[in-house]
C-alpha cells in the first residue's frame, strides 16, 4: 500500500508499490500523450522554436480543453488568437512535468525536491483533470458519487476502476499538497 | 472544488497574521483587467490555496479567502492588472490546472458567476 507524502529532513517523502508505480507512469505517459503536439511536415522551425502555432485551435476533447482552456470567456477569437501564441508552451511546460515525475517513479527512494514535489503536483492534477471528465464529474455531487468508490474488489468495469483510480490519485496529490503547504510554512 | 478524501481533519498550525500583499494595493480604475478563477469539482481546496500562496505569494489567509470566493460563489478574481500582466498570470495557472480566464474590469458588479454545473469556457 502507498504512503501518504511527508514533509521531513530530506525533503518530500512518499512510498509506493511497484504496480503503483506502473498505474502512474502509465497514467503520466497518457496524459503526455495526449499532450504532444501533432508532427507538422511544413512548419516553420523558427515559428516553432519560439513557440508560436498558427494552426492552433481550441481542443475538441473536453479532457484537453480543461488542460488548454480558452484566456477569455466570451471571446473566443481573442482566445484563439493567444493560444497561437502560449498554446505550445504550455503543452511543452506540461509534458515536462509529467516526464519528470514520470523519471522520478524509476528511483527506488521517492524522495523529492521542491522541483519535484511542483512537477508531481501539477503531474498528478492534470492526471486528475483528465480522469474527471473521462468520469463526466460535471459538479460537486458526482464528486461525491465517485469518492463512494473505494473497494478495489468491486472493480467490475472500466468506469468503476477509473473511479478507483481517480480516488487514488486524489488522495495521493492532497498528501503531497499537506506535505508542500508543511514545507512552505517550516521555511517562513 | 474538493476536499480531501481521506486524510482526515485539517491539521494545519494557523500561525498566520494574514499579511497585505503589493497587489492588494492596485485598484481597478489604474490597471484595466482582472484575472478570474473558475470554480471546478476536481482541484482539491488545498492545491487551489497552495497556488495562490506560492505563484502569488498570497498570506495563507488571504489565499483560504480567495479559494472559498471560488468555491462558494463559482469564480473569485485573484490578481489584477495590465493585459500582458493578468494573461501571463492565466497562462501561469494553465499551468498549475487551475481554469483561469481574464475579463476587463467593469469598475464594480463584475456579473456573471459560473457557479454550479462546471461549465468550460
Amino acid at each position: 500500500m502507498a504512503k501518504a507524502f511527508k514533509y521531513g529532513l530530506k525533503g518530500i517523502k512518499g512510498y509506493l508499490e511497484p504496480a503503483e508505480r506502473e498505474l502512474l507512469r502509465s497514467l503520466f505517459a497518457d496524459v503526455i500523450s495526449m499532450l504532444e503536439p501533432a508532427e507538422r511536415a511544413n512548419e516553420d522551425p523558427l515559428a516553432a522554436l519560439v513557440g508560436l502555432d498558427a494552426d492552433a485551435r481550441e481542443p475538441s476533447d473536453r479532457a484537453l480543453r480543461r488542460l488548454l482552456p480558452n484566456v477569455m470567456k466570451n471571446d473566443d477569437d481573442a482566445s484563439l488568437e493567444f493560444r497561437r501564441y502560449t498554446e505550445r508552451s504550455l503543452r511543452e511546460s506540461k509534458i515536462g512535468a509529467l516526464k519528470a515525475a514520470a523519471l522520478s517513479l524509476d528511483r527506488e527512494d521517492l524522495v523529492l525536491t521542491p522541483a519535484d514535489a511542483r512537477h508531481w503536483a501539477t503531474a498528478l492534477n492534470d492526471v486528475r483533470l483528465v480522469l474527471a471528465e473521462r468520469l463526466d464529474i460535471r459538479d460537486d455531487a458526482d464528486a461525491d458519487n465517485v469518492h463512494l468508490m473505494q473497494d478495489w474488489s468491486q472493480a467490475e468495469d472500466v468506469e468503476s476502476y477509473l473511479a478507483l483510480v481517480y480516488n487514488f490519485t486524489t488522495w495521493l496529490q492532497e498528501s503531497l499538497v499537506q506535505a508542500m503547504v508543511h514545507s512552505l510554512d517550516a521555511r517562513r | 472544488m474538493t476536499l480531501s478524501v481521506a486524510l482526515g481533519p485539517d491539521t494545519r498550525e494557523s500561525t498566520q497574521t494574514g499579511t497585505v500583499t503589493s497587489t492588494d494595493v492596485l485598484t481597478a480604475p489604474d490597471i484595466p483587467w482582472n484575472l478570474v478563477i473558475w470554480n471546478d469539482p476536481v482541484n482539491l481546496m488545498s492545491y487551489v490555496s497552495y497556488v495562490f500562496r506560492s505563484y502569488f505569494g498570497y498570506s495563507e489567509a488571504k489565499a483560504n479567502k480567495l479559494m472559498m470566493e471560488v468555491h462558494k460563489k463559482g469564480r473569485s478574481i485573484v490578481a489584477h492588472g495590465s493585459k500582458e500582466q493578468v494573461e501571463q498570470h492565466a497562462v501561469a495557472m494553465h499551468g498549475y490546472g487551475l481554469w483561469a480566464t481574464v475579463e476587463k474590469a467593469t469598475g464594480g458588479t463584475g456579473s456573471g458567476s459560473g457557479k454550479g454545473k462546471g461549465k468550460r469556457g
